[in-house]
């Protein structure tokens, strides 16, 4: 069996942590937190062994070091740091997505996601298509899971 | 050799030259040198100077280097004032996070210069801009925040500014931010995130 | 017959703690979880009652909407450990002699100097304890000059340092091989420091957010400034991290305290492991 998939949430706001954080333990996978870029970083290298956590959902606004400049740091430390990245953020304007690609990042939610959305991105970019529609499946849909995609 | 005091009286550095005069005039000429540790001095160096802000600010507009930039924001912060309040603001529709998040800090700790802008921060037409006041009144020390929230809660109608106020009402409600709270967990019943924060908030504050 | 009243101590609900953790971590990058709940509720039911607030939602109020950050240097300093001691978390000086120095000297030449900041110097205990590291386990110290400059802006403490004199609880974590070495027992059970080493730092009395106290420190391989920035306001910690960045040579490193943090501070130094700590390096070239 697998080791456990580790997540770190990386947003300054304590209730988006603990909203995500919610989300994904339920999901069945481990989850830590960070509360802007530079913590994270710190979080990474404290993670046992190599390559720091398996996936990241990380927002682009926080103070110290925002979201895009925490994935290109991450990225430059290494092969072992290519792991997933999911940016979050509540800005949907042009040019952002392609600033979180640019950076490095691998996927991008508008928030707030609803739980089947971030449950199923998440999934999807671990490379487990077969886990995410269990998971989706798990999950009630709810009538957000529709209102997020009309904005 | 191993240990070994510094010769009494000696430098801790190099006498160098100075390019620049250490005036006011002299420090703002330098905060424009192609030297990005140059432009960093010049601007730790204009801390001192109460009349540096708008100078400081109108650097920040341009500058590139994270280094010099850090320099620009705590030197601002420490010189404060209207005129680095007016000269930030605009930072806040900035395209960069960094400068945005700059800013939302800087002001964050200046209230009572800030204060009087906030009302029209919070109804301004671009949504970024009121989530990023409600940011920055996370981190206000002004009795007015709750009050302020609880109007943005009444009148909004996005839902990730609505997100940001209950964010900062976990922490800075009181009892009677409870009724809003409870009129917005109804209004936007259906929302998983909404609901989520609006019952933070009420739990936080619910107790005593 | 006089009844008088009861004053109960202040409750701190689960709410209540959840609420104080969230705003202390937002501000310190402390992390309290529910197995410091006594811990942190008695420190709390202290600060309120020293505060003259009649409750918890009172005190917290007064905490959040205060300017001057006072009541916030109270409450981390109740919440802290300020203890100093000989080889305090002494894996940092672990470091310095099996990783930091090594890389320090890469690019340096036999007789080069090397530059040892330590900061606070509180009573001495922090810079002897590095030169004694550095004479006792690093190999190479008479290939370079080093120098350890401590500051302080206490000159009581400063006072206390050149005079060299400690308590049994102060030298405890010594090998006694040590003890003996450097230090002569006085007559009343303290302990009396060489003057060899005392001689060996070079004390200065500055205050760290001044800048034209911190201008003159140039040319710095390595800074100790451990649980010291934790106890400053937001701004003041930029403006002494700011002073340190600067006095730092390019790669040259930092080492905070056991619980300290960057993240709230600056994004300038990358952090770089090592198998004995975390340390904050200023990096070597621009990156922008």
């Amino acid at each position: 069996m697998n080791a456990p998939i580790r997540i770190l949430i990386v947003d300054d706001a304590a209730t988006v942590r603990m909203y995500h954080r919610k989300i994904l333990l339920d999901a069945g996978w481990q989850v830590e937190e960070a509360c802007n870029g530079v913590e994270a970083l710190e979080r990474v290298h404290v993670h046992d062994g190599e390559g720091g956590y398996d996936f990241y959902v990380v927002d682009v606004n926080m103070p110290r070091l925002d979201g895009y400049s925490f994935v290109r740091e991450l990225r430059r430390l290494g092969d072992a740091y290519q792991a997933p990245v999911l940016m979050v953020s509540t800005e949907a304007r042009r040019g952002d997505t392609s600033a979180a690609f640019a950076a490095g990042a691998n996927g991008y939610l508008v928030k707030p996601a609803s739980p089947p959305e971030l449950v199923m991105t998440a999934a999807l970019l671990l490379g487990q298509g077969e886990a995410a529609l269990a998971a989706a499946a798990r999950i009630a849909p709810t009538r957000a899971a529709t209102q997020g995609a009309a904005r | 050799m191993g240990l070994k005091k510094p010769r009494s009286g000696a430098d801790l550095r190099p006498i160098a030259e100075r390019a620049y005069a250490r005036d006011e005039a002299g420090l703002g000429v330098q905060l424009d040198d192609p030297d990005p540790a140059l432009r960093r001095w010049a601007a730790r160096d204009l801390a001192s100077h109460p009349g540096a802000g708008r100078r400081l600010c109108a650097r920040l507009l341009v500058e590139s280097d994270p280094s010099v930039r850090e320099a620009l924001f705590t030197s601002a912060a420490q010189v404060g004032g209207h005129a680095v309040v007016d000269g930030i603001l605009p930072l806040l529709r900035s395209e960069q996070p960094a400068l945005r998040n700059g800013a939302i800090e800087l002001l964050g700790g200046l209230p009572d210069v800030v204060a009087p802008r906030i009302q029209a921060l919070l109804q301004d037409a671009d949504s970024d801009v009121r989530i990023f006041t409600i940011n920055l009144l996370g981190n206000l020390s002004h009795p007015g925040v709750p009050q302020w929230l609880v109007q943005v809660l009444a009148r909004e109608d996005e839902i990730n500014v609505i997100g940001a106020a209950l964010e900062v009402l976990a922490e800075v409600g009181g009892p009677e931010t409870l009724e809003p709270l409870r009129a917005v967990r109804a209004r936007f019943g259906d929302n998983p995130f909404i609901t989520f924060a609006a019952d933070v908030a009420i739990e936080r504050i619910g107790s005593a | 017959m006089k009844t008088e009243a009861v004053t109960a101590a202040p409750i701190i609900t689960e709410a209540d703690f959840k609420k104080f953790t969230e705003y202390f971590y937002r501000k310190t990058g402390i992390h309290f979880d529910d197995s410091k709940r006594y811990f942190v509720d008695k420190r709390l039911v202290d600060r309120i009652g020293a505060t003259g607030a009649a409750d918890f939602r009172a005190y917290f109020v007064g905490l959040r909407f205060e300017t001057d950050g006072r009541e916030l240097q109270n409450l981390i300093n109740s919440m802290t450990v300020n203890e100093t001691y000989f080889f305090r978390e002494c894996y940092q000086f672990d470091c310095l002699v099996n990783h930091l120095l090594d890389e320090v000297v890469a690019g340096k030449r036999k007789g080069d100097r090397v530059r040892i900041w330590s900061i606070p110097s509180s009573t001495g205990e922090e810079p002897y304890s590095i030169a004694i590291y550095l004479l006792e386990r690093w190999a190479r110290i008479d290939d370079f000059e080093i120098e350890i400059l401590s500051s302080d802006i206490d000159s009581k403490v400063l006072q206390a340092a050149q005079d060299g004199i400690y308590s049994t609880r102060s030298v405890a974590q010594l090998p006694k091989s040590y003890l003996n070495k450097y230090f002569t027992p006085c007559a009343n059970g303290d302990w009396r420091i060489s003057r060899d080493l005392v001689e060996s730092v070079e004390f200065s009395r500055i205050n760290l957010t001044e800048a034209g106290d911190t201008r003159r420190f140039r040319n710095i391989d390595v800074v100790f400034c451990r649980n010291l920035l934790i106890y400053f306001d937001d701004l003041s910690r930029r403006v002494a991290a700011e002073a340190m960045y600067d006095a730092l040579n390019p790669g040259g490193f930092i080492c905070l305290g056991h619980s300290e943090s960057m993240s709230r501070i600056s994004s300038l130094f990358r952090v770089r492991r090592f198998p004995d700590a975390l340390v904050h390096q200023k990096p070597l070239e621009d990156r922008t």
